[in-house]
């Protein structure tokens, strides 16, 4: 894609008057689609579809030994992998940057544990824990990665059950763990900490969320601002321009606001999601 | 991780012997009380806003075109940049120059031993490096050409990441690649009301996690700002932890302060590598 001096001038006055190309104002997304529950061999899955970005995540769970360092505490790795269906430049090893930069950028968001409480997936001090393997498919991307893969993790993360361990038991180098073999015996995980990721544009003097293609190329710079609570967890600069720091106060600010009504919302959506008689699955 | 096997790799679960140093049997609470008094006072006398001795030096690799050595104290980072090239591997012609950076930690670096690949640690800081270098370099200057930057850090004590990205600004005026601006980069660490500029290994590994959670007060955190001297832009901000909003205006704040600091140093090493040279072309 590429715009000419006139048609980003269009972007930029639109942007002006807060009121976008598409008739959005500055602060608002695009109109999402989630669904949870979709893959039946994981522990919980989600797919998020904003506007033309696609992703899945699905949630897988396996007993591990915990890291020396951190005995009393579980493991979390998030995978990302950009199919070569989004577009042809994932082919081969083309999407591994994109990929990393994703992947990495989660595992710093989730690292502090006011964020996310490992814990909690201890099984037996130093001897069991829970690994959690999040992996994360982009199945079309139609721009504002980072957002859609963190809302779609968050949702994934909250639709996880963990199977519920009974009883554990240790004969000298031995241990022995019942699990419930109840099926619907399971333990749900706290993720109202887990951190929403918003990009934050810079154009003109004004930030904004969300950006299409179009408004991508008239920015200069960008912030990924990854909020929790009302904290900050994470926060990276993208794209190869500079700001001033009144400007990045400017932005942090921005996509606080933004971060904590999009995690309202979709607490509201996912308290709301029932199981669905009729499922439809991700291909409709 | 993919492992080299046509390298000899140790056994893969090794734990380092730290682990079973008598300081684990202390809280993490008291471990920090003991690096940083209430008053604000550290263990090496200096105070939160006070930046370690830093040593830069120019031309440290003679085949390189630039290069550039750096010390906050014990942490040591040497890069060098390579003549630009054209861009591997790339068919279309692009307008601006690229810049390639990695970043290493020696294997000998740190308390466990780093592989020769780099893993995702390591690729992640190259990007946050080539995000903060490419605001300061004149990309148009060498269309279609990429120029290489190498930053291997020989020994970590906190703060490698911004030490490398100052050096690395060094590297590249003392290659005479056209830039904009001179780069400063500096670390924070938080730990709840403390704020400390340029920490070392321990005080950034005592600010992962939050310490002062009976005291109602979970701001924790490592803040990495680079700033473009004159033009008083930020290049790359990059934070990891859990810090509110007005903690982070702060931390902006003095970062940038920070940054300023160490600018006098980088125009006096350059300046100092101006005259030698003035000198062997007068000789």
């Amino acid at each position: 894609m590429a715009l000419c001096e006139a048609e980003k001038t269009f972007v930029l006055h639109g942007v002006e008057e807060n009121f976008r190309i598409d008739g959005r104002e500055r602060e608002d997304y695009r109109p999402m689609e989630l669904e949870t529950n979709i893959v039946s061999h994981a522990f919980g899955s989600a797919r998020l579809r904003l506007a033309n970005t696609d992703v899945l995540v699905a949630v897988k769970i396996e007993v591990d030994v915990p890291y020396p360092e951190r005995p009393r505490e579980g493991k979390l790795e998030f995978f990302v992998d950009c199919s070569a269906n989004a577009t042809p430049d994932f082919e081969g090893r083309g999407g591994e940057d994109l990929a990393v930069e994703i992947s990495n950028s989660l595992a710093g968001a989730y690292r502090s544990p006011e964020v996310f409480d490992l814990t909690k997936l201890c099984i037996l001090k130093g001897r069991k824990c829970w690994k959690i393997f999040v992996d994360i498919l982009l199945l079309e991307c139609g721009g504002n990665l980072y957002d859609a893969v963190s809302i779609a993790v968050k949702a994934a993360l909250w639709d996880t059950r963990i199977p519920l361990v009974k009883s554990v038991t240790v004969d000298g180098n031995n241990i022995d763990m019942e699990v419930s073999e109840e099926l619907h015996d399971c333990q749900k995980l706290d993720v109202t900490g887990a951190p929403i990721m918003v990009t934050v544009c810079k154009i003109g003097e004004q930030c904004i969320v969300d950006p299409s293609a179009a408004e991508e190329l008239c920015s200069v710079g960008a912030l990924v601002i990854s909020v929790s609570r009302n904290k900050f967890s994470t926060i990276l600069q993208t794209g190869s321009g500079s700001l001033h720091p009144q400007t990045l106060l400017e932005c942090l600010q921005t996509g606080h606001k933004v971060a904590q009504r999009l995690h309202d919302a979709l607490i509201e959506t996912l308290v709301d999601i029932k199981p669905s008689e009729n499922s439809v699955g991700f291909l409709r | 991780m993919p492992i080299d096997h046509k390298r000899i790799n140790g056994p893969e679960i090794t734990i380092p012997y730290q682990l079973f140093d008598k300081l684990n049997t202390k809280s993490g609470k008291s471990q920090f009380k003991d690096f940083v008094k209430s008053n604000g006072v550290r263990i090496d006398g200096r105070s939160a806003n006070d930046h370690r001795k830093i040593f830069l030096k120019t031309g440290v690799v003679s085949q390189a075109k630039g290069s550039a050595y750096i010390e906050l104290d014990k942490t040591k980072v040497i890069v060098s940049v390579f003549n630009p090239r054209e861009i591997p591997n790339k068919s279309e012609y692009s307008s601006k120059g690229e810049i390639y950076c990695e970043f290493k930690y020696a294997p000998f670096s740190c308390h466990k031993r780093r592989l020769h690949q780099q893993d995702p640690e390591e690729l992640q800081y190259s990007a946050i490096m080539k995000q903060a270098l490419e605001s300061a370099v004149s990309r148009h200057e060498f269309p279609n050409f990429q120029v290489d930057i190498y930053a291997l850090v020989l020994h970590n004590d906190g703060a490698a990441l911004s030490a490398a990205i100052t050096v690395a600004g060094v590297a590249l005026a003392h290659a005479g690649i056209p830039m904009y601006d001179l780069i400063t980069s500096v670390t924070l660490a938080v730990q709840g009301e403390f704020v400390l500029v340029d920490p070392n290994l321990e005080e950034e590994r005592l600010c992962q996690v939050p310490l002062f959670k009976d005291e109602q007060n979970t701001n924790h955190g490592i803040v990495v700002l680079s700033m473009l001297a004159t033009h008083e832009q930020v290049s790359q901000f990059y934070q990891t932890g859990n810090l509110a909003m007005d903690n982070l205006t702060s931390a902006i704040e003095t970062l940038t302060n920070a940054a300023k600091d160490i600018v006098v140093l980088v125009k006096k090493c350059l300046v100092r590598h101006v005259i030698k040279s003035a000198r062997n072309v007068e000789d």
